[in-house]
């Protein structure tokens, strides 16, 4: 390629696991080319085979420790699924209240911890008007959070000490000062006094998760038939905390986290307006969460090419998987290596470069994740989420469509939290009913030995960062065959035989880099979608079109 | 099982005891070529100058132990297992021989009536007999003769005794002229001495069996009784046709001999791999003990020489010689002396490469376990620090070298303890109790400080004192600390600032040090020093590495802050390489490692987690813009390290990765580097609280806590879970869930029937909890899969009983 360029960057920091993106570009420093690369390789499904498919919920759930439930759900499910068990509705929700609370957690942590740092300059905030800053706060929420000057002057001033006391750890050697950060000082002050804050929510939130799931990262509450954490369930005081809590995030999402992403979404309309961060505009939603008998918190659903106004049912015997460039062969893995200067071999279409497989729907590449949701919900007629996207766009002067960009999936998923916020009260509730009415029932009784001895079974689930699905092969009474297609499977899949990019590549395509040698814009891209690498990567059963054929059973409703 | 042990001194009797308290059952057999029961030599001075008999030293020795006396060994048959003396044969299964050394002597003296050496109580006996009025003459200044000369000199029977040193100094010829000058004075006191340096024996005149002429260099001495001091050699004669010999007889680390079924210990053994023989009773106690360990096929010792520490009393002046095992002979040092004429005191440093390998002190008052350590870590020298503590408050004299015990706090505990006799003493320290050197001034201290006791003051428990000995021992850590530490940025304002900034309030702060300290097991009163501990934390640099893993670990410890302190902490003051919170990326985040790795040398802590994949050259596994592999990455920042601590299952060995079939070749941190001294902290994922408090250990005391034999803290990992569970006393009524979600699951019983493994894993879960107290397994009515053990998820981790897998 004349006059093209390759830059490698690798660790991608502040996400989960071992991710690398080479992006090429041209004179004008534009990313004509992008591949982005898992890492690290575990094998985890190998490990599942020959055991007891009661035992996979606890090393399935070791996929990942950020998604941390909802691997230990799916693959409970997936088993549930093959045996034909249906679990209590106690159980159900109690599995969706800690997959809820788990959203909340994650969104919270992604923004301020993982990418805020993309768009704040932590130098900048030093030279803030504390009074100013209070004001500008009342320009994005009723009722902002710790809003009172004092506590910006407080901040600032703490900040300012710290910066002098020139050890900045993990804030050390980032990007400051780069042309890309365009947020006035007093609206990096207001973030980064809610970066500080949120480390206290994410602790309180975590403790939510934990009093069902008995701790987190990785639970330990969800078994085969239900849950075991019944003597939290029907204690009022364990119910009561989990509520405060709540309330507690539900303030703190309101008040501080949506009103923040309302700021950065007015600051960065223009790279809105371009259309920075678009994909291909295909997008998967598989829905769940039911509110009540007729009624979900997410719909399912599959949109191509943008065209919103035609959402199409999710239909999952359309998935096929693709590892023509990732490192497998047959269904074992099988490395080609790196070049020898420790970049990825990209030279030939045929040259395989990562460890994460290219599921499709349909052959083509589909986003998921919070952006996938929004969207197809809305799209669908949701009247709860409604009003949740309809408030934000008036308040940004957005279309729906604009969403579908690096900043829109952050709001998103900033709209997204609040929306669970409010409605994860309607599941507690119906929790409290059940109880109310003296059924406790948590688990359903099966004998394993009179259950069938061959079997096959899948779970599908909306998660934090979109899609997760697990499917497992039942034989003689151990797992013969484990699959699993994780949000970030979808999000960061490499290219295929057809040389589709996955929609991180795509969504890299045409971003233009201030500085080649301090690639922020790179960053901005991937970690709006969160990356998740220790889920993503898994092996697979290259006869991709076998997946329909895991039995289908409807007790497994989303 | 017959074990014989071929000696008749310390170590034989040390090795007859220990064997019996392990295995009652075994026969074990003394057989000495002396005349009397095993006895502790370090007292045979006493036998010259006193009335005491063999019978006053003679060593404690448990009752069912068989002792032959006056048996010469001559040979071993190692096919026939027997060993023959001069009219006996006996067998063994297990022969161990403590034959110690013979003294050396420069001519034959076996058949003379006035010459001998000083080794046994025949030895004794004679010359007590022999110097009666005659001149006697001692050969050698070393640490035997000398203590022998203290004898003689304070003696009644002796009016001139003549000392005869081949160099100009007397114990050692390193020593400085000063340190010469006081003990030569502090012997020539008495009057009787005349030291003659530099001087010889050129030749004799023998008749009938008895020296009537002595000529040396300068004189002649008539009628003398000669003593020889002039060096030992191993006493092994009778073995060298059936075992390996070079000096001594040739060991291998677990002090067994070329035949399996024999072992050698003390003087008599040489360990081939160190070139090494023992020369004090401590090394061979130690020797013994791993012999032991090796013979009963218990846990691995293997034999490591230590830190060696002399003394010499002498009148009023006592001498300490302590000596590093990395010491040679030939090595040339540098010397700093510090001499105070007034109080006769001086202080001989010998530094060789920055590291101190010998200091011998006279009337010294430094703090002998700080050099001790000092020694043994290796650990470049800090002339300040000597200099501000040579004299150590107001302790007095070193009275007893092995436990450092100086006599101001052998005379507080006396004191706060009421001790009133040696027997009672032993309860609190064991002091007089080692190598039994001092037992007579401990003894005598005892008696003249019982007027200290203050009969109605509360008596202190041996706990008690062991206790504020440990405050204060963690109070000077943290003191060294600081003043190691000078160029740190961050002093303690602004940490405390900083500390506002996250609006940590000092309540809070407080609540979260007494559940810190509580966790490390440590008494309340401990607080404040983990305060301190907590405030000075920040000055480690801490590099976070994620190998083959979830980021379970990180993402435990970033929810997992009581107060936010721990985030405080680990997230924005040390923690200066983690990709999961980092904000640089890329290139500028290795160059943030590269600059803590060749900048911060020997400083930082390295935390792992995750497993490393071996297979396919590591591959498995590439971070950083040269791919490098997981595996090299690991040795690169584990090379400088200063700690490296283990967190999670997956570190500690492999965990998840590694289960059956392991595809990827994953092992734990230990394994991939080859190295035991990873401090492991397991679980999936650990308890965040349980990697504070071991860096916090590590700043206190600067060293590594007590590890199980899996390198886990014990402080974290001793307690059984199942011992310390809140659901054990249904366990105990027998009141089991029996089905998920049953009448029992809700009135919270025991899970033991559910497949719960807290009896078979160790960890502090019950009561530490996660998520800031809010549950744990058992809580949530699943029970422990023992995730904290090793290899857990191909043995433990399911919902059913052991004993139900097939």
């Amino acid at each position: 390629m004349p006059n093209r360029k390759k830059i490698v960057i690798d660790p991608i920091t502040r996400i989960e696991g071992h991710l690398r993106a080479e992006v090429e570009i041209d004179e004008n420093n534009v990313v004509k080319e992008a591949y982005v690369s898992g890492q690290l390789f575990r094998g985890i499904e190998i490990i599942l085979k020959n055991r007891d498919p009661r035992d996979a919920g606890l090393l399935a759930g070791r996929i990942c420790g950020v998604c941390t439930n909802v691997h230990f759900r799916a693959a409970i499910s997936a088993v549930e699924d093959a045996y034909g068990i249906t679990i209590p509705t106690n159980s159900e929700i109690i599995r969706d209240l800690m997959a809820l609370a788990l959203f909340l957690q994650d969104h919270v942590v992604h923004f301020y911890h993982l990418h805020l740092l993309d768009y704040v300059d932590v130098t900048k905030a030093l030279e803030a008007d504390p009074e100013l800053t209070s004001e500008i706060a009342q320009k994005y929420s009723s009722q902002p959070y710790r809003n009172s000057d004092t506590h910006y002057v407080e901040v600032k001033e703490k900040l300012k000490k710290f910066v002098d006391a020139g050890r900045l750890g993990l804030f050390s050697n980032g990007y400051w000062g780069h042309k890309a950060y365009t947020l006035t000082p007093e609206e990096n002050l207001l973030l980064l006094s809610h970066y500080l804050e949120a480390l206290k929510f994410q602790t309180d939130i975590s403790k939510a998760v934990a009093i069902f799931g008995s701790k987190t990262p990785h639970p330990q509450t969800i078994v085969v038939g239900g849950i075991t954490s019944v003597a939290d369930m029907i204690n009022p005081q364990r119910l009561n905390e989990f509520i405060l809590i709540l309330k507690e995030s539900k303030a703190f999402i309101d008040r501080a986290y949506l009103p923040d992403v309302r700021l950065i979404t007015k600051a960065y309309r223009e790279d809105i307006k371009a259309g920075h961060g678009r994909t291909e505009g295909n997008f998967l939603c598989v829905g769940g969460f039911p509110l009540d008998k007729a009624h979900r918190l997410f719909e399912d659903g599959i949109i191509f090419g943008h065209e919103l106004e035609r959402v199409q049912p999710f239909d999952e015997s359309k998935i096929t998987e693709n590892v023509d460039r990732a490192w497998y062969e047959g269904d074992e893995p099988h490395y080609t290596d790196l070049n020898e200067d420790g970049t990825l071999k990209t030279q030939k279409r045929e040259d395989k470069y990562s460890w994460v497989k290219a599921p499709r729907y349909e052959g083509k590449p589909m986003e998921c994740g919070p952006l996938a949701r929004v969207l197809v919900s809305y799209q669908k007629g949701n009247r709860f989420i409604k009003p949740f996207v309809d408030e934000f766009l008036e308040a940004c002067q957005l279309e729906l469509g604009d969403l579908a960009t690096t900043v829109g999936r952050n709001a998103a998923r900033a709209i997204e939290s609040a929306y669970i916020g409010e409605y994860i009260f309607k599941l507690v509730n119906n929790l409290l009913e059940h109880i109310k009415y003296y059924d406790t029932e948590t688990w359903s009784k099966y004998d394993f030995e009179e259950l069938p001895h061959q079997a096959k079974g899948r779970a599908f689930f909306e998660v934090p960062r979109g899609v997760l699905s697990h499917f497992v092969n039942i034989k003689d009474q151990k797992i013969a065959n484990y699959q699993v297609i994780a949000p970030t499977t979808w999000n960061a899949s490499p290219k295929d035989s057809e040389d589709q990019r996955g929609p991180y590549e795509e969504a890299l395509i045409g971003i233009k880099l201030e500085d080649p040698s301090r690639p922020l814009e790179v960053l901005r891209v991937l970690h709006a979608f969160d990356p998740c690498l220790a889920c993503a990567v898994h092996i697979i059963d290259t006869k991709g079109k076998e997946l329909s054929k895991y039995k289908i059973n409807s007790i497994c409703s989303i | 099982m017959q074990i014989v042990i071929i000696g008749g001194g310390i170590s034989a009797a040390y090795i007859a005891n220990r064997i019996k308290e392990r295995a009652m059952e075994a026969d074990v057999h003394i057989i000495s070529n002396e005349p009397c029961a095993p006895y502790d030599r370090i007292h045979l001075c006493r036998l010259v100058g006193s009335k005491e008999t063999p019978r006053d030293i003679s060593l404690e020795l448990h009752p069912s132990v068989e002792v032959t006396l006056n048996q010469k060994v001559i040979n071993i048959d190692t096919d026939a297992k027997k060993i023959l003396t001069t009219d006996h044969a006996y067998n063994y299964d297990k022969l161990i021989i403590a034959t110690g050394s013979t003294p050396k002597t420069l001519f034959d003296i076996k058949d003379l009536d006035n010459a001998s050496v000083f080794r046994c109580a025949n030895d004794a006996k004679k010359i007590k007999e022999g110097i009666k009025g005659r001149e006697v003459v001692i050969v050698g200044s070393g640490p035997i003769a000398l203590e022998l000369l203290e004898t003689l000199n304070a003696m009644e029977d002796t009016a001139h005794i003549t000392l005869l040193v081949r160099s100009n100094r007397l114990y050692d010829r390193s020593l400085s002229a000063e340190a010469q000058n006081e003990i030569e004075s502090a012997y020539l006191k008495s009057g009787k001495l005349h030291i003659s340096y530099e001087n010889e024996i050129i030749d004799k005149t023998i008749k009938d069996g008895h020296i009537t002429q002595l000529k040396t260099k300068k004189f002649e001495i008539n009628d003398p009784y000669l003593i020889f001091g002039v060096g030992i050699q191993p006493n092994i004669d009778f073995a060298k046709a059936s075992l390996a010999c070079k000096r001594g007889i040739l060991t291998n680390d677990f002090m067994q001999t070329s035949d399996e079924d024999i072992y050698a210990v003390g003087e008599a053994a040489e360990v081939e791999s160190l070139n090494f023989i023992a020369g004090h009773v401590k090394e061979c106690t130690l020797q013994a003990d791993v012999a032991l360990s090796h013979l009963f096929g218990s846990e691995e010792k293997r034999f490591t020489p230590e830190v060696s520490v002399d003394m010499l009393k002498v009148g009023e002046f006592d001498l300490i010689d302590v000596s590093s095992p990395e010491r040679t002979k030939e090595q040339a040092f540098e010397k700093i002396l510090m001499t105070s004429p007034k109080d006769h005191r001086l202080d001989e440093y010998y530094i060789s490469d920055d590291k101190l390998v010998r200091f011998i002190g006279l009337n010294s008052n430094v703090d002998v376990g700080y050099l001790e350590d000092l020694m043994r870590d290796q650990n470049p020298i800090d002339a300040s620090y000597l200099y501000e503590n040579r004299v150590l408050s107001e302790r007095g004299r070193l009275i007893c070298s092995c436990e450092h015990l100086y006599q101001k706090d052998l005379e507080d505990i006396v004191r706060m303890s009421g001790v009133s006799n040696f027997q009672e003493l032993g309860e609190f320290t064991q002091a007089g109790r080692v190598c039994g050197c001092c037992k007579n001034m401990v003894k005598n201290i005892i008696e003249a400080s019982q007027e200290l006791i203050d009969p109605n003051m509360p008596k202190k428990t041996p706990e008690d004192i062991k206790q504020e000995k440990e405050i204060a021992r963690a109070k000077e850590r943290i003191e060294k600390f600081n003043r190691l530490h000078p160029h740190n940025q961050l002093d303690t304002d602004n940490l405390s600032s900083a500390m506002d900034a996250y609006d940590i309030t000092d309540k809070e702060m407080n609540q979260w040090v007494s559940m810190v300290t509580a966790n490390m097991q440590l008494h309340p009163e401990f607080e404040e020093l983990v305060k301190k501990g907590v405030k000075t934390l920040n000055r480690v640099p801490v590099i976070w590495l994620e190998l083959a893993d979830c980021s379970g670990n990180s993402e435990a410890f970033i929810k997992t802050a009581d107060p936010g302190i721990a985030d405080l902490i680990f997230e924005y003051i040390s923690l200066d390489y983690h990709e999961l919170l980092m904000s640089s990326a890329g290139d500028q985040s290795e160059t943030v490692l590269e600059h803590i790795i060749s900048h911060q040398k020997g400083e930082y802590i390295l935390i792992v987690e995750g497993a490393i994949p071996l297979a396919m050259d590591g591959k498995f596994l590439r971070i950083g813009p040269q791919g490098q592999t997981g595996l090299e990455l690991l040795k690169k920042c584990a090379e400088d390290a200063a700690l490296i601590i283990s967190v999670g299952a997956c570190a500690f060995d492999g965990g998840v990765v590694a289960a059956a079939p392991n595809p990827t070749g994953a092992v734990g941190v230990s394994e991939a580097l080859g190295r035991d001294d990873i401090i492991n902290l397991p679980g999936c994922p650990v308890n965040p609280i349980n990697i504070v408090g071991t860096l916090l250990y590590y700043l206190m005391f600067e060293e590594l806590p007590a590890l199980d034999k899996y390198n886990r803290p014990l402080w974290a990992y001793e307690g059984r879970i199942h011992d310390n569970c809140e659901r054990r006393g249904h366990y105990e009524l027998g009141e089991f869930v029996k089905e998920w979600g049953d009448e029992g699951a809700k009135k919270g019983w025991c899970l033991f029937e559910m497949g719960c493994k807290g009896p078979y894993a160790n960890a502090n879960c019950p009561t530490m909890k996660f998520n800031q107290g809010t549950s744990w397994p058992v809580q949530g009515g699943h029970g422990c899969m023992g995730c904290v053990e090793a290899k857990f998820f191909d043995r433990l981790a399911t919902e059913r009983k052991i004993e139900e897998e097939k």
